[in-house]
C-alpha cells in the first residue's frame, strides 16, 4: 500500500469503519511510513478533542415543554392507562 | 417517569408552562389505545434525542430561538410521520435527517454566502449561551486539552460547512458512515474524504490556537 491509498483509508481507520482486509494493509503501511503514522495519530487525537471538548448545551425547559405539548403527552396518564388496561 | 436525557436535569412537568407559538390541542379527549401506544413509543424512541437535536440545531443556526423553532418543527413532523419510521433503524439518525431538511428549507433560502465565517458571531453566540453548558471533566494532561472549549468550538466553526457537518455527525453524535452518507446525501467515499480533510483543517486551526497561547505543539506531553 502506498501513502495515497493509506490516506483514503485514514478516517475510516480512525472511526473503526475499515474492513479487516483494508486494516491489515493500512497498518503494515503505517509501520513502514512515519509520515502516515504521525498523521494517523494526529487524526485520532483531533477526533478525541472534538469528542471531549465540544460542550453540549441543555435544551431549554420551554422547548422540552413544547415538545411534550406538540406530541400531546400526558405521560403519567398514558403510562397508567396502559399499565392497568 | 420513562424519559431520561440527563441525570437530574430532565423532568416532565405535570402541567407544562404555556409557551409562545405553539397552539396545542388541550382538549382532554380520550385517545385511542393505538394513539397512546404511538405516543409512548415516540417518547421512548424519539423524544429521548431532544438534547442532541437541540445541540445540532444550535450549531447550524447559531441562534437559540431559531434552534428551538427548528427542533419543534422537527418533532412535529416526526410525530406526524412516525409511522413511516422504519422500526429497528436508528431513530436519532432519522430525526437528524428531518431536522437537516427543515433547516435547508427554512434557513438556507436566504442564507449568507457559503464558506464565510463570522468569528464575532461565533464568539458572541458562544458567550451568550455558555452559562447553560453542562459540566465536563477538566482532568486532562495533553497540551491540546489545555485548549479551552471556546477555542475548539471556534476552530470547528471556522471549517467550511461540508467538513464541519461530517465531523459533528461522526465525532460528536457518533453516527456511522452509512448513516452520515444518508444524512448528507453523499456516497460513503465522500464522507470518508470529508472527514479526512476536515480533521486536517481542524488540526491546523487547533495548532494555531495552541501556539497563540504558548503551548508547545512539538511534543505530545
Amino acid at each position: 500500500m502506498n501513502c495515497k491509498t493509506a490516506r483514503v483509508l485514514m478516517s475510516a481507520a480512525v472511526d473503526g469503519e475499515i474492513s479487516f482486509k483494508e486494516e491489515k494493509g493500512f497498518l503494515s503501511h503505517l509501520s513502514a511510513c512515519k509520515e502516515c503514522c504521525d498523521e494517523f495519530d494526529d487524526a485520532k487525537k483531533t477526533k478525541m478533542i472534538i469528542k471531549e471538548r465540544i460542550i453540549q448545551f441543555k435544551a431549554p425547559q420551554t422547548l422540552i415543554n413544547s415538545i411534550m405539548q406538540l406530541t400531546n403527552f400526558d405521560t403519567r396518564e398514558t403510562e397508567e392507562t396502559l399499565l392497568y388496561e | 417517569m420513562r424519559i431520561y436525557l440527563e441525570p437530574g436535569r430532565f423532568q416532565i412537568m405535570d402541567k407544562p408552562a404555556p409557551t409562545h407559538q405553539t397552539k396545542t390541542p388541550t382538549k382532554k379527549e380520550a385517545l385511542s389505545r393505538e394513539e397512546r401506544q404511538k405516543q409512548l413509543e415516540f417518547q421512548n424512541e424519539a423524544v429521548v434525542h431532544l438534547h442532541s437535536l437541540y445541540n445540532y440545531a444550535l450549531h447550524m443556526t447559531m441562534n437559540p430561538d431559531d434552534a428551538e423553532d427548528l427542533v419543534q418543527e422537527t418533532y412535529l413532523k416526526a410525530y406526524r410521520f412516525f409511522n413511516s419510521f422504519e422500526r429497528g433503524t436508528n431513530c436519532k439518525a432519522w430525526l437528524f435527517k428531518i431536522l437537516k431538511n427543515n433547516y435547508i428549507n427554512r434557513f438556507r433560502k436566504n442564507s449568507k454566502e457559503p464558506g464565510k465565517v463570522d468569528y464575532d458571531l461565533i464568539k458572541d453566540f458562544y458567550h451568550s449561551i455558555k452559562d447553560t453548558r453542562r459540566d465536563s471533566s477538566e482532568a486532562d494532561t495533553d497540551y491540546f486539552h489545555s485548549l479551552l472549549h471556546e477555542e475548539v468550538y471556534q476552530a470547528l466553526h471556522s471549517l467550511p460547512e461540508e467538513f464541519r457537518e461530517v465531523i459533528q455527525l461522526c465525532d460528536i453524535e457518533g453516527f456511522t458512515y452509512e448513516e452520515i452518507a444518508n444524512m448528507v446525501d453523499s456516497p460513503i467515499g465522500t464522507v470518508r474524504s470529508r472527514l479526512y480533510r476536515g480533521r486536517k483543517l481542524l488540526r491546523v486551526q487547533l495548532e494555531e490556537y495552541a501556539k497563540k497561547y504558548g503551548f508547545n505543539t512539538g511534543d505530545d506531553q
